[in-house]
């Protein structure tokens, strides 16, 4: 299996004697293209795609001919669009609002309207495409987003098909497409739909986005890890006591009740984000440091993963109810608004899980995620085998913990090392102390945004940051047992402002270990 | 913020340790040190380039001044801010009077972060030999701007013949949004070039190291034409011929954009605005590695060859600008 591009992805076109690798001072631009996204009016597109667009174009980081076609079921022309993207930019881009700037991308955007069953809408924007590439240079080459429900996926793609918009050899250039979470609500669904998808598409030109593969503590992981002496040694079940990873959110479910009541924690965070985490701790070394080699270590630990024996004790899954957070009253998830009143989704998942490979044989990784937790933070944590033996006096080293190294993915992204230090004074003890690398303060270089980030790859045709089909499926393999063994019971209960129920607690306790306060 | 009269460099270490507990913000994770040699005219100038180059990159700044080096008492006067008008971080401007400005590192070197890269920029003309600068000598970067000198192309000529990998000049950093434009302008586009033509301002740095960036890698030969150009630029166009009958072409409308006709796309126009000294300093702090398309472009501007051979470490040489004087 190999990937997409096997090689150094400087930007712009390969034969291009103007481009150096060495010359890292030219920024990676993406070969002139188009991108067209479905369902434009949407939220994601409105609060992430377009403001990341303009904040792209105000980086210089978009080639000179881009377009960027919106598609939706509206009755507007290219004015309406622009002034649509225009207000979303405005409100949530991050960087200064230069008019200059706006008006070039602005000159490049079209609307195409119509809704995904109609032929002729597809034909339409089919023609667009094919014009563009004459009257804005794109050269054929053209990324699709599709921003909408995934249930309408099928319609889009055979539209796509029917119209050949997705062949690269028929338009000339390359085509990509690029899919949101959720893959699917189980491995069934999300079989079908990657068939489907690499059906149309080829499966190289996929990219399926997990916004938390983005940021850049989680691509330090990998810079941590193999790029230093220090830490591969100790990376194992030899000096490794257990692993936390935690994704905790202090919002409710906000606007998303619908989608939210059938999907539930699990579903939502546990089987893509901290999965995909749990992938990138665990796993080997790639033989080096291309799409292909990275992905084929993250599969192989993802099909590695083991669910406990005893669900019941160590799969735990909770609810909120009404509570205290950060001084407001909030209320339980059974009364947010379109929630019916018995539900039984879960809005807590925690759950030990195991890596059955020699290097992480024994080594419990407990992950959890939770709604109207205390506060918002995303963390790693690993938690190391306490000293063998101590030659101080028990009394001594009575403040002592594990030690800890933990990679914080959100927000202050960095790192805390965490180890027993001598207390000064006359008597002998030992305390943990902490020693912090904050990115922020070392590199101030604004991290730019996930979305960001990961569109840039998406028109330069960088998969590394991407998933894989075979990675989805395996990611469903763990959790459709915990959803069937959930099926049918209740969730604990916690109040909001909580670190989740008190069973979750309780399982760690079990193990004689506590949750870490992140 | 502290200020120190007629002091010693151990004076300000233990202010700067000082000001570090007071203010709280023990910095941990510094990644490097930036060395400011700057005229006392320039300073106000110096500081709010590398205010800004330090919002964007995280330093511990340090401005030497050196003032009246024939005065006949040595003096140093210092002042430690810490979040002050030099942005959140760490920093120290010296003034150094007598012959203390000619040993300048002694002050220097116990300020400099534990094991991080330094980089030196001087603010102003630069040495003729860095190694004659004690202050150049331990960076691991040496940034210098020959736009200072009144003949720049001899400026070059000595850049190139001082040249070791990790000195660049602001004049090469003026030319980066050129030479992405120019880049992304030949994204997609087939054919060799056979020539062509900068248009510009002959006697600038920046337009002779565009030139000589195009020669080397075009292969083709690049001439530098004298032009009318738009007031606070360099460069008014460049023009490439193609072995495909097609004439690239990027002109200069005004300070802040560039049409390109001629491309592989339609005609456009992009945003190319003149960066300020800040932001110029910002982009030289993201690399802390050696520049080889610097040198490249160096020396085929000069003419200078051998230049990507160099390798090794300056060591200090002494020279008393007191007995040129008297010479």
């Amino acid at each position: 299996m190999s990937a997409p591009r096997d090689k150094v992805i400087t930007g712009g076109s390969p034969a291009n004697p103007l481009r150096d690798v060495r010359d890292r001072r030219l920024p990676r631009v993406p070969e002139a293209c188009a991108l067209v996204v479905f369902g434009i009016t949407g939220d994601l597109a409105r609060k992430k795609l377009l403001p990341a667009f303009y904040d792209l174009a105000n980086r210089g980081l978009l080639p000179t001919n881009f377009a960027l076609l919106g598609f939706a079921r509206r009755d507007w022309g290219d004015g309406d669009f622009i002034a649509l993207a225009e207000r979303s930019a405005k409100e949530h881009a991050r960087t200064p609002w230069r008019p200059d700037v706006w008006e070039r991308l602005a000159a490049n955007m079209r609307f195409v309207p119509g809704s995904f069953d109609e032929d002729e809408a597809f034909d339409n924007l089919d023609q667009t495409l094919a014009d563009m590439s004459d009257t804005h240079g794109i050269q054929g080459n053209a990324a699709f987003f599709l921003s909408i429900p995934p249930t309408m996926f099928p319609v889009v793609l055979r539209q796509m098909e029917r119209t050949g918009m997705a062949e690269n050899e028929r338009c000339g250039g390359w085509r990509r497409v690029v899919v949101e979470k959720p893959f699917g609500n189980d491995l069934a669904s999300a079989i079908e739909l990657n068939t489907l998808v690499d059906d149309v598409f080829g499966w190289r030109d996929v990219y399926r986005i997990d916004h938390y593969l983005g940021k850049e503590t989680v691509q330090n992981l990998l810079a941590l890890r193999f790029a230093n002496t220090l830490f591969e040694p100790i990376w194992n079940a030899h000096y490794v006591d257990s692993v936390q990873i935690t994704m905790a959110e202090d919002g409710g479910i906000g606007s998303r009740a619908a989608f939210y009541d059938e999907t539930g924690a699990a579903r939502d965070v546990l089987q893509n984000h901290l999965l995909q985490l749990l992938a990138l701790t665990a796993m080997e070394e790639p033989v080096q440091f291309i799409p292909s080699a990275i992905r084929t270590e993250k599969l192989k630990v993802l099909r590695a993963v083991s669910l406990p024996d005893d669900l019941d004790a160590y799969a735990i899954r909770g609810q909120y109810e009404q509570g205290w957070l950060a001084g407001e009253r909030v209320v339980g998830y059974t009364q947010e608004k379109d929630v019916p009143e018995d539900s039984r989704t879960e809005t807590y998942a925690a759950v030990k899980l195991g890596v059955q490979t020699r290097r992480w044989a024994g080594v419990p990784f407990y992950l959890r995620t939770g709604k109207r937790l205390p506060r918002r933070v995303t963390e790693i944590a690993l938690s190391f085998r306490r000293a063998p033996h101590l030659p101080f006096a028990p009394t001594d080293t009575e403040e002592l913990g594990h030690n800890q190294l933990v990679v914080r993915v959100q927000p202050d992204e960095g790192m805390t090392l965490k180890f027993g230090s001598k207390v000064p004074g006359s008597m002998m003890e030992v305390r943990d102390v902490s020693m912090d690398f904050l990115y922020g303060e070392t590199f101030t270089e604004a991290s730019p945004e996930a979305y960001e980030r990961l569109l840039l790859d998406v028109l330069l045709g960088d998969a590394m940051l991407f998933p894989l089909n075979e990675e989805v499926e395996a990611s469903w393999d763990v959790i459709d047992p915990l959803e069937e063994h959930w099926s049918g019971q209740a969730p604990y209960r916690y109040r909001a402002g909580e670190w989740g129920p008190g069973e979750a607690e309780q399982m760690l306790a079990r193990d004689g270990r506590v949750w870490r306060r992140p | 913020m502290s200020t120190l009269w007629d002091t010693t460099g151990s004076q300000v270490v233990k202010a700067l340790t000082a000001e570090r507990r007071a203010g709280g913000t023990v910095m941990s994770g510094l990644a490097l040190t930036l060395v400011i040699v700057v005229d006392e005219k320039q300073v106000a100038e110096a500081e709010e380039a590398a205010r800004i180059a330090a919002s964007v990159h995280p330093c511990r700044l340090l401005l030497v001044v050196r003032r009246q080096v024939d005065a006949p008492v040595p003096r140093l006067d210092a002042e430690v801010l810490i979040g002050g008008r030099l942005g959140p971080g760490e920093a120290v401007v010296m003034r150094m009077y007598g012959r203390l400005a000619l040993h300048a590192e002694s002050v220097v070197l116990p300020l400099l972060a534990p094991d991080a890269p330094v980089v030196t920029w001087w603010h102003g003309p630069p040495p003729e030999v860095i190694a004659h600068d004690p202050l150049g000598v331990f960076a691991e970067r040496r940034i210098t701007d020959c736009a200072w000198l009144p003949d720049p192309a001899e400026g070059l000529a000595t850049r190139a013949a001082d040249y070791l990998p990790g000195d660049t000049d602001l004049s090469w950093t003026r030319t980066t949004g050129w030479r992405a434009a120019l880049a992304a302008a030949f994204d997609s586009l087939s054919g060799q070039a056979l020539g062509g033509r900068v248009e510009g301002n002959p006697n600038s740095p920046s337009a002779q190291l565009l030139t000589g960036w195009l020669h080397a890698r075009l292969g083709a030969p690049i001439e530098l034409v004298d032009t009318e150009r738009p007031s606070g630029t360099h460069v008014a166009a460049v023009r490439i011929d193609l072995d495909t009958d097609r004439e690239v072409v990027l002109r200069r409308l005004d300070a802040g954009a560039v049409s390109v006709t001629g491309g592989a796309g339609p005609d456009t126009v992009i945003q190319l605005p003149v960066r300020s000294l800040g932001e110029l300093l910002g982009e030289e702090l993201r690399r802390l590695d050696a520049d080889q398309p610097y040198g490249e472009a160096l020396g085929a501007a000069t003419g200078v060859t051998g230049l990507a051979g160099r390798s090794g470490r300056r060591r200090h040489v002494w020279k008393d600008p007191a007995e040129r004087a008297n010479a």
